[in-house]
């Protein structure tokens, strides 16, 4: 009897721990590289060696709310993102704002003024968020003036733009973007 | 309530489903679709510069919920072990009618290649695995699968490279699992170390990693 209720309680709680499987997130996570669609690109043989860079971030929706300014308050340190801290990944040295950085995982945060972002390459990784924000870590802070959209985005977009030696990291929410320029 | 969330997913998908809309060419410049991934349906505001994916991306690391812990001040130790995938739904699909096919490599996700990071040395059925980054992808077999552990990394899942493959293993697998709509791939503790569980409809795999 014992036995019974024993296995009925083990079963139970082996169904819970398989149903308590993590949903999928509301802010979806996407990667983007430079170059560009890199992982397609190498399945056709059209690249060779590594990629320059690639980020990987969560993508919250800005659903009828007032994100800069709002949601996010100007001047404070920003996850850009959602979830897992933002990570950026250089494969190769890369000078960001007079800072040579040395190949390798970073994490990458910003601060949103109304007319101007900062940039913050930080070597805390594997972080949650902004809460634990060390700025004893950062690598480099970049001012870059903010561009005011016409058409407003809906979830937080990142790409890589640019060629040879000079590429951006353009990001775009709301009707805010902002650049990051990275030379190798 | 927590029925909720899966029966929204599913009335959003069977609307999806049923709208045969043809999803839109990119707008302009460099963003291109990508060819197997569906584009959520546009919802009012343009999305000129990232196309959102229909298969999330999403990321599981051991010990679980790693970051998280890391944030409340509870881990000072880096990870064992992340991977990295997106996450395909069933959509009303079979797993093993529509979608897989056994002795057919599956990239056990969608889009980019899944990824899995090694922080140290572990050991999967007595190889050891050094630390770095793998891309891993499975053969399914009818009641076994082969996951292998592949050095092409930061390749799109479609397509492996069996000549770059590290490690091969075998591994049993369940049916008759809860339903998972969603693959799902995260990390149990063990004895030895953790299991990485795989879960879609209702099976269920378990690669026992030791360190």
């Amino acid at each position: 009897m014992f036995f019974l209720a024993g296995l009925l309680c083990f079963c139970s709680f082996a169904l819970r721990a398989q149903t308590d499987f993590p949903p999928a997130d509301k802010s979806p996570m996407d990667m983007s590289y430079f170059p560009a669609n890199f992982p397609l690109l190498k399945i056709q043989d059209k690249v060779s060696g590594p990629p320059v860079v690639r980020v990987i971030y969560s993508r919250p929706r800005k659903e009828g709310r007032l994100i800069f300014g709002g949601l996010i308050t100007y001047g404070q340190v920003w996850r850009l993102g959602a979830n897992e801290a933002t990570e950026i990944e250089f494969y190769q040295p890369v000078t960001i704002g007079d800072k040579k950085i040395p190949a390798g995982r970073y994490t990458l945060y910003a601060i949103v003024n109304e007319n101007s972002w900062t940039f913050i390459v930080n070597r805390d990784n594997d972080s949650w968020g902004a809460f634990k924000y060390d700025a004893a870590m950062d690598v480099v802070r970049v001012d870059v003036p903010a561009e005011q959209l016409t058409e407003p985005v809906e979830l937080l977009s990142m790409s890589f733009t640019g060629s040879n030696t000079a590429i951006k990291l353009v990001v775009a929410w709301e009707n805010s973007k902002a650049a990051l320029p990275i030379n190798f | 309530m927590k029925i909720t969330t899966p029966l929204f997913s599913l009335l959003l998908l069977v609307a999806v489903a049923g709208c045969k809309e043809k999803p839109k060419e990119p707008n302009t410049g460099p963003y291109t679709l990508r060819p197997d991934s569906m584009i959520v349906p546009n919802t009012g505001a343009m999305n000129t510069y990232a196309s959102v994916d229909l298969s999330p991306m999403d990321m599981s690391y051991f010990p679980v919920d790693y970051t998280k812990l890391k944030m409340a001040g509870n881990v000072v130790d880096p990870p064992v072990a992340r991977v990295i995938y997106s996450r395909p739904h069933l959509a009303k699909r079979h797993l093993f009618h529509d979608l897989l096919k056994y002795e057919e490599p599956w990239r056990l996700g969608a889009n980019e290649a899944t990824e899995i990071d090694f922080y140290k040395p572990v050991t999967i059925q007595d190889k050891k695995v050094l630390p770095g980054r793998y891309i891993i992808y499975c053969i399914p077999h009818s009641d076994t699968w082969t996951i292998v552990l592949n050095s092409n990394i930061d390749s799109w899942g479609l397509r492996q490279d069996p000549s770059k493959d590290i490690q091969r293993f075998t591994i049993p697998i369940t049916s008759g699992n809860p339903l998972q709509e969603y693959f799902t791939m995260v990390f149990e503790k063990t004895d030895k170390g953790a299991n990485l569980l795989m879960a879609w409809d209702n099976v269920l795999a378990k690669l026992p990693i030791e360190f």
